[in-house]
């Protein structure tokens, strides 16, 4: 597990510039909502809220796409996958670098937001929930954009990404069916962007599918990656 | 002994599907490595010699044949943990060189006190300790190979194997990697060396494979390779120059080649000529003159 670990820490660790610009956005958010009047802006105070957790979703989304190209490009992974580490062992590390990533996002959001919320009529469990599902939704988003990029260029991946990931509101929009859950990321963020219509029933089922979702994702691309040629140079 | 790495009938080829004309890097390539020895891997630009290191390491896989690493196949995590690489263009994270060596270790599951200790050790034997501290992105191409073979050799690996480990490096370093080899191999440690620099493989490796269109063309003992059998120098005093085809006369001998089949009866000559046989020794050639003889009648259809 040691290895696991290792791996993920260096990918936040290569990725900090990208998590300390999303952070300082999250700080100047709370600064900005501290100094004004929430209770005459609610609203906006909502929409911010919103933003930040499209961000953070749209930012899990470019970790996943870029992870093992970087890599790749950099010909930095031949000395990792040198040592004792499998491929499979590999991507668990990026995912679990990714999903440190938006632990330190949703932190930083639900501290802001437990300051902030509570002033304009949202309860802290429910926005604490809330995040749970926010990050849930941006890990599957990373791991089907990380299995993409492991045979598409990142920009591509990243397409593909979308159409999956986006798919589930054409499908609820034209056709108006139940189906559009399969991939859950839009209905989990759905309570995110309705936080101004008061409570919704909190869909737990659809965080556990998520999670599944992810661990089959990643089980696939890690058997994926296994047969991928890493020592090809790319450009 | 079983050998530390060996390739059986391996085949692989790059390309071909839509994207390029297709390469044949490896072409039914087999090879043995026997434990304890430096061996010298040789041959020209895309010979194969990397494609070979990478299959080994599992980077790839082959189109065909298979591959053993001290008894496992290519590719295999566990094993790994008890072999340290270097790559040809080495490429690591930019971080103080001694977290560095530190976060390569841990990849191998060692930790703790045990891996700081080692990673001190190896940037001593690499003469990094000054520079512990120091980050990697900072340091000079041959330091970034020091570094790069000190990641390689921080889990103190059984075999270690190393592409183009001192092509950056200044005749000081060069001297403390060679030596350092030695003293490995003086530890029981098998060396896969990968290198165009001959005069260095000639001076460590017991063995030398000579890569040549995805296949070994030559394959054998140093010494054995240097050492012609079927030639001989004959040094002789007393004679003259023009006695013997070949002949070079200086500071008073004149010195020969001839077959070996024939050195009786060119040393009679010699004594019948009123001379005086100086020494007879098997011909000595270089590594370069056997690595030209197996490439020439490819540079020369490149040439044509």
């Amino acid at each position: 597990m040691k290895p696991v670990w290792l791996i993920a820490g260096n990918f936040l660790r290569e990725q900090r510039w990208p998590v300390v610009i999303l952070l300082g956005w999250v700080v100047l958010l709370s600064v900005a909502a501290g100094f004004s009047d929430l209770r005459r802006t609610p609203e906006d105070v909502f929409m911010l809220f919103q933003q930040v957790a499209v961000y953070i979703l749209v930012f899990s989304l470019f970790f996943g796409a870029s992870a093992i190209r970087n890599e790749l490009r950099t010909r930095r992974i031949l000395a990792v996958l040198s040592k004792g580490i499998s491929r499979r062992q590999y991507i668990a590390g990026l995912l679990l670098g990714i999903v440190m990533a938006i632990a330190i996002y949703c932190l930083a959001l639900g501290m802001a937001g437990a300051w902030v919320l509570p002033q304009v009529g949202v309860p802290a469990m429910r926005f604490g929930l809330l995040l749970l599902g926010l990050g849930v939704a941006s890990l599957l988003t990373a791991c089907l954009a990380l299995f993409f990029s492991i045979f598409l260029h990142p920009l591509l991946a990243t397409g593909a990404t979308l159409v999956i990931v986006g798919s589930p509101l054409l499908v609820e929009v034209v056709w108006n069916s139940s189906w559009a859950v399969l991939v859950p990321v839009y209905a989990i963020l759905q309570g995110f962007l309705n936080l101004s219509q008061g409570a919704t029933a909190f869909q737990g089922w659809l965080i556990l599918l998520a999670l599944g979702e992810t661990a089959l994702v990643w089980l696939v691309s890690a058997w994926l990656f296994s047969w991928k040629d890493v020592a090809l140079a790319v450009e | 002994m079983a050998p530390v790495l060996e390739f059986q009938e391996i085949t692989k080829q790059y390309g071909g599907w839509f994207t390029r004309q297709p390469v044949q890097a490896l072409d039914r390539f087999s090879l043995s490595v026997e434990a304890g020895e430096i061996f010298g891997f040789l041959g020209p630009n895309g010979a194969g010699k990397t494609t070979a290191i990478h299959l080994a390491l599992g980077f790839m896989r082959a189109d065909q044949g298979r591959g053993l690493m001290l008894g496992r196949p290519f590719g295999d995590a566990r094993t790994r943990r008890r072999v340290g690489f270097l790559a040809e263009n080495v490429a690591l994270y930019h971080r103080p060189a001694a977290k560095l060596v530190q976060f390569y270790g841990g990849l191998n599951s060692l930790g703790g006190a045990r891996l700081r200790q080692r990673s001190r050790e190896v940037l001593e034997l690499v003469n990094l300790a000054p520079d512990a501290e120091r980050n990697v992105g900072s340091f000079s191409r041959g330091m970034l190979q020091r570094i790069g073979l000190a990641q390689a050799l921080v889990n103190d690996p059984e075999l270690l194997i190393l592409d183009e480990p001192t092509s950056a490096l200044d005749p000081v370093a060069r001297v403390i990697i060679r030596e350092l080899l030695l003293r490995l191999k003086g530890e029981g440690k098998t060396v896969f060396l990968s290198s165009h620099l001959l005069s260095e493989v000639e001076l460590v490796c017991d063995r030398v494979g000579v890569m040549h269109g995805g296949r070994l063309a030559k394959l054998g003992r140093t010494v054995d390779l240097l050492h012609s059998r079927e030639q001989s120098q004959v040094v002789a005093r007393g004679i003259d120059v023009g006695a013997f085809p070949g002949g070079v006369a200086s500071d008073g001998v004149v010195s020969f080649t001839i077959t070996t089949t024939s050195q009786r009866e060119v040393l009679e000559r010699i004594w019948s000529l009123g001379g005086e046989v100086v020494s007879v020794n098997p011909l000595k050639r270089s590594l370069e003159q056997i690595f030209l003889e197996v490439t020439q009648p490819e540079l020369e259809r490149r040439g044509k």
